[in-house]
């Protein structure tokens, strides 16, 4: 269907919209118009996808400046599904529009998925592929080749020497399978053409370390222009990307492997002395000169990129005292020597890294400048040597990205060298972790850089956490509900048991018999009454355990198991691959199953459970942190002294932010229907911090409930959903023709004086109702009450 | 027992090259747990402390590792800080250069100048470090560290050019051709050092800030001899303690002159003047009036 936003005519590829997503897409453009960042939550199985894609290409399109769109995205399914909706919706819109657009969109993904080359290709780790791939194209190799020497070379990759450097592949959407497709038949390299076509393409779709990761998107996002529109998609745990992206931990192995490669470096350089003096002499020449140089600014196969340092500093030569080969070698042993000293304490370390270096100069006498450009520095060695075999080096670049690091940045980062692993351990194995603090560090650049960048997902709340803790300002924060002909989810908080005991996985009571029963119960029940799938959530690993062990004592197991087939995720990847399918096989013929899985694991991230795969998700306990970790005690308090986040509310929001995305698993649509259960007593208090849209569903009287209470309301409400219903019903209420939609406009227009705040219009574009401030002065912002105290006094050690 | 083993095994994994057994004695960690190894910055040789204890104890002996007939004293064992004693000797070396060669950024005019001189430094350190010409490096650092005191000061005290700071002049870049003859390849040299200007000589204090309040107009005397004075002199009421009589006088004359300097002819005459800043204020209204645009009323209702 085709319609007008204001002046924008946008071609939507299906016949009906729903309410919240043309609310979205006017919510976008006045975001796209204002320039400024934006914060938007809409429910997952809304079409937020394709409402981001339809309204940002329309805008494309329309508008003379073409502005440029990266949408990133958290897993490779995610990317591999957006890019098929691109592909939809350009053709879609060809057809509309009786003629194919010059149009470019590709997705940009690791060499692993990408490679074409026979021997290549079928190596396992990602590293691997890497490293084989740059001896088989970097610029030397080439030029060795060209000198007569007898070294292979990736055919797929010479190949794209021979075309036009700016039209590589002809212009459309490419899915990874499409580009494979193209490359074998024309040989060419589909890593590289994507690599290479990026500043050509109107849209990129990539992982969010391609532009988040400094050491990665240094290289691949440089010459991405100032107003390209960035959308990062399933941004809940964006701030845990970007600290990630800036934390490096140091082991001993590590080390000594740093140390090796150190020596070979040594020896490398004393065997090109002897063969090609002439070449190191070249590069001493042009570090003297401060000449960073030419062919560097565009490589693709650079060993690694400087880790966001300014670029003030990046154009500033290279400290004289490790201008010289051997001298740089002998700083880097030097560096080495000193952190494994460092590691020998047998008392928790924890140091700010001006504290870190002084100690460093104390003992060393490594200065902070040439530190700085040790990442620098070791790329140009490495180049300068024609290195091949670069994965020997991984170790040898961690330390050397740590060393810029922590001369880098003053603030915002702390050391911790922890010797034992567990609090009981005797042998010492140390660990130096360099931690990032401040999540703002990594995404400034993009907030600085791009004029617009648009943070969504389907569990954001509260919305404006997240402007405070990546610290940037926002020109729109919206939340949308899903609006809904039938009520198809029925979200509940169950706080006791049968037994008038409560429910709660506090540390304090989480090993008491009657807890572990109640918890029990709760599963035998909503086993019993649900068809198919359930899936349960637990807060770790660790307390999973501990209550299977006493379910299989008080013979729960045996009894859920006469309904169910019992499955269970662990922490490896192949396993739980393993139950899933044999989860997905259980639901499509038999009883049904129930999956145990772990609310931070990676079941709860990414895989859904749409339709009859999951009817009923139970979130047991509230998911918080490990509080004990030193790293999160580090991080809490730099949120408070820096951001004025109190503790108890961050540790509560991330809590939340995992209970909503395990609870979001089940609806995946508004054809799907659910039940979600929340056991624990601490919900209650919790409740405003879920997202909007399933707060709406979340009345008073399906809180608080003991579980047969809930087991009566999941009956009546199980019951409603067998009702016979045809998608006709919903049509002009909680879906939209394009007559319905231009009635509404029209409506909106007469409304116009009141604009979109007015609650009614609102609730009928699937908005969720604006906060009010509360009148009672003793609730935060996040509707947390004055018990807070208490509540804290819970989670100090939740999650052992 | 067995616990132990484990323990030992672990650590040994940690340093499993030369391990934990002494070279001298050959006594091992797993007999001896509280071992501790020593070396001296004369040879770096490791010893176990027993070994430290039993041969040095007594006086300077010789280095028990074959090969090495250092003399050493007791009092120059020490722990190593590093495992690799090769670095702990670089550090020792560049401990000892570092203290010389401790030129700051800011001493130089570039950051080109700055970087060739790290890198000096770093080559002097280098040379100490493979034993090339250590001797002679050696003496010029001790050269060097003399004349950097007499320049530290020189800085201070006094400025005429003596022996040594001839020499300074040598450093900071003007280089004199007659000095550069006499023995200029045996010391250093660097480009780009900024010249080291010393602070002008501080005023000595004036608490009134160059004000003059010396009285200009009468001269306060210590008696003045007029009868109703010398009578107030022998009132009771002027003879409380406390009471000047030196201080009522100088205050009755500093009230009696006090409009001396005014002139008010001048005064009238600045007030008639049409001040600077006046003049700037019509320049921007009447600049303001021609462009028109950009004059903001501001109209209270």
């Amino acid at each position: 269907m085709k319609f007008y936003i204001d002046s924008l005519p946008v071609l939507f590829p299906y016949p009906r919209i729903y309410p919240e997503q043309y609310a979205y897409m006017c919510d976008l453009k006045r975001t796209l118009d204002q320039g400024g960042h934006c914060v938007l939550e809409m429910p997952s199985g809304t079409g937020k996808t394709v409402s981001l894609l339809s309204l940002i290409v329309a805008y494309q399109q329309h508008y003379p400046e073409k502005r440029k769109l990266i949408y990133c995205s958290r897993t490779m399914s995610e990317i591999e599904k957006a890019l098929a909706e691109l592909k939809a919706l350009m053709k879609y819109r060809a057809q509309e529009l009786g003629y194919e657009e010059e149009f470019r969109g590709l997705g940009l993904t690791s060499r692993k998925n990408l490679c074409l080359h026979p021997s290549v290709k079928r190596e396992k780790s990602g590293t691997v592929v890497d490293a084989r791939c740059r001896s088989l194209t970097a610029g030397f190799v080439k030029e060795k080749k060209e000198r007569g020497e007898d070294v292979e070379l990736c055919v797929y990759h010479d190949n794209l020497d021979l075309l036009e450097p700016h039209n590589l592949i002809p212009p459309g959407v490419w899915t990874f399978d499409g580009m494979l497709k193209y490359g074998e038949q024309n040989k060419q390299c589909p890593y590289f053409t994507a690599r290479r076509m990026m500043p050509y393409c109107n849209v990129i779709i990539y992982s969010y370390h391609y532009l988040l990761d400094p050491k990665i998107a240094d290289r691949v996002s440089k010459e991405l222009s100032k107003d390209c529109i960035v959308v990062f998609d399933e941004a809940h745990n964006i701030d845990n990307v970007c600290i990630e992206s800036l934390s490096i931990d140091l082991t001993e192995d590590v080390l000594r492997k740093a140390t090796k490669g150190v020596n070979n470096l040594d020896r490398k350089i004393t065997d090109m002395k002897s063969s090609d003096a002439e070449k190191l002499q070249n590069e001493y020449a042009k570090l003297v000169q401060g000449l960073r140089a030419a062919d560097e600014a565009r490589n693709e196969e650079a060993f690694m990129a400087n880790p966001a340092l300014p670029d003030d500093l990046l154009t500033e030569a290279v400290p004289g005292n490790i201008r010289r080969a051997e001298h740089f070698v002998a700083f880097l042993k030097r560096f080495i020597e000193y952190l494994k000293t460092r590691m020998k304490v047998l008392n928790v370390v924890a140091d700010t890294p001006p504290e870190f270096l002084n100690h460093l100069r104390g003992l060393t006498f490594i200065e902070r400048k040439p530190l700085r450009f040790c990442a620098e520095r070791l790329t140009s060695l490495v180049r300068t040597l024609e290195l091949t075999s670069i994965e020997d080096y991984q170790p040898l670049q961690e330390v050397a990205t740590f060393a810029t690091l922590v001369a880098t940045y003053e603030t915002g980062f702390l050391i911790i060298i922890e010797p034992f692993e567990s609090a009981t351990a005797t042998v010492p194995n140390p660990v130096l972790h360099l931690t990032c603090l401040d999540a703002a560090i990594a995404i400034k650049p993009v907030f600085e850089r791009f004029y617009s960048v648009i943070v969504t997902s389907g569990t954001m709340s509260p919305l404006d956490m997240y402007p405070r803790m990546l610290n940037f300002n926002t020109v729109v924060q919206e939340s949308f509900t899903m609006t809904l002909t039938r009520k198809s989810f029925l979200p509940m908080i169950v706080d006791r048991g049968n037994d008038q005991t409560q429910i709660t996985s506090q540390f304090e009571h989480r090993n008491d018999l009657q807890v572990q029963r109640n918890f029990g119960n709760l599963l035998i029940e909503f086993c019993k009454l649900t068809p198919d799938g359930v899936v349960v959530f637990f807060p770790s690993y660790l307390y999973m355990e501990s209550i299977i062990s006493a379910w299989q004592g008080m013979e729960i197991l045996d009894t859920v198991w006469k309904y169910k087939l019992i499955l269970v995720e662990t922490p490896d990847a192949q396993e739980t691959a393993l139950a899933l399918e044999t989860f997905r096989t259980a639901c499509n013929n038999g009883r049904g199953a129930v999956l145990l899985c772990v609310a931070r694991g990676k079941v709860s991230e990414g895989i859904d459970f749409d339709h009859h795969y999951g009817r009923t998700v139970l979130c047991m306990g509230v998911p918080y942190q490990y509080t004990e970790s030193r790293i999160l005690k580090a991080r809490l308090e730099f949120l408070r002294e820096t951001y004025r986040i109190k503790e108890a509310d961050f540790l509560s929001f991330d809590a939340m932010r995992h209970a909503a995305q395990c609870l979001g698993r089940v609806i995946r649509g508004k054809d799907d229907y659910g039940i979600m259960v929340l056991a624990d007593k601490r919900f209650n208090k919790k409740q405003t911090q879920l997202p909007k849209w399933i707060q709406q569903g979340l009345d008073a009287k399906s809180t608080k409930l003991s579980i047969d209470q809930a087991v009566g309301a999941a009956k009546a409400f199980l019951k409603e959903m067998s009702v016979p219903w045809t998608r006709a019903e919903r049509e002009g209420h909680s879906s939209w023709s394009l007559n319905e939609l231009e009635e509404h406009q029209r409506k909106k227009e007469a409304h116009g004086i009141s604009g979109t705040e007015n609650p009614a219009m609102r609730a009928l574009e699937g908005r969720a109702e604006i906060e009010r401030v509360n009148g009672d002065g003793m609730v935060d912002e996040f509707g947390a009450g004055p018990d807070l105290d208490a509540d804290m006094a819970d989670m100090a050690d939740v999650n052992g | 027992m067995s616990k132990q083993a484990g323990r030992a095994g672990g650590a040994s994994k940690r340093q499993a090259e030369d391990g934990d057994i002494c070279p001298v004695c050959k006594s091992s960690r797993y007999l001896n747990s509280t071992m501790e190894f020593k070396i001296n910055p004369a040879c770096y040789h490791r010893m176990c402390d027993t070994c430290v204890e039993r041969i040095f104890k007594k006086g300077n002996n010789m280095c028990p590792v074959a090969g090495c007939a250092k003399t050493l004293a007791y009092k120059g064992f020490r722990r190593a800080t590093f495992e690799d004693l090769q670095v702990e000797r670089e550090v020792d070396i560049r401990k000892r250069v570092m203290k010389v060669m401790n030129k700051k950024e800011d001493d130089f005019e570039t950051l080109r100048d700055y970087n060739d001189y790290l890198e000096q430094v770093e080559e002097i350190t280098w040379n100490l470090i493979l034993n090339i010409d250590k001797d002679a490096t050696e003496r010029k650092l001790d050269r060097f560290e003399a004349v950097q005191k007499a320049e530290g000061n020189a800085g201070v005290s006094k400025r005429e050019p003596t022996k040594s700071t001839a020499r300074v002049a040598l450093n900071k870049g003007i280089v004199p051709e007659a000095l550069n003859n006499d023995d200029a390849d045996t010391d250093f040299s660097f480009r780009g050092l900024k010249k080291r200007v010393a602070p002008p000589k501080e005023a000595p204090f004036d608490p009134w800030g160059g004000y003059n309040i010396a009285q200009q107009y009468y001269v306060l005397q210590d008696n003045y001899d007029v009868d109703w004075y010398a009578r107030m002199k022998s009132d009771p009421a002027h003879l409380v303690g406390g009471h000047s009589m030196q201080e009522y006088c100088s205050r009755a004359l500093r009230e009696a002159f006090g409009g001396f300097g005014v002139f008010i002819e001048d005064e009238i005459a600045a007030r008639d003047d049409p001040s600077m800043d006046a003049g700037v204020g019509t320049e921007h209204a009447a600049a303001a009036a021609v462009s028109g645009d950009n004059v903001n009323m501001d109209d209270v209702f």
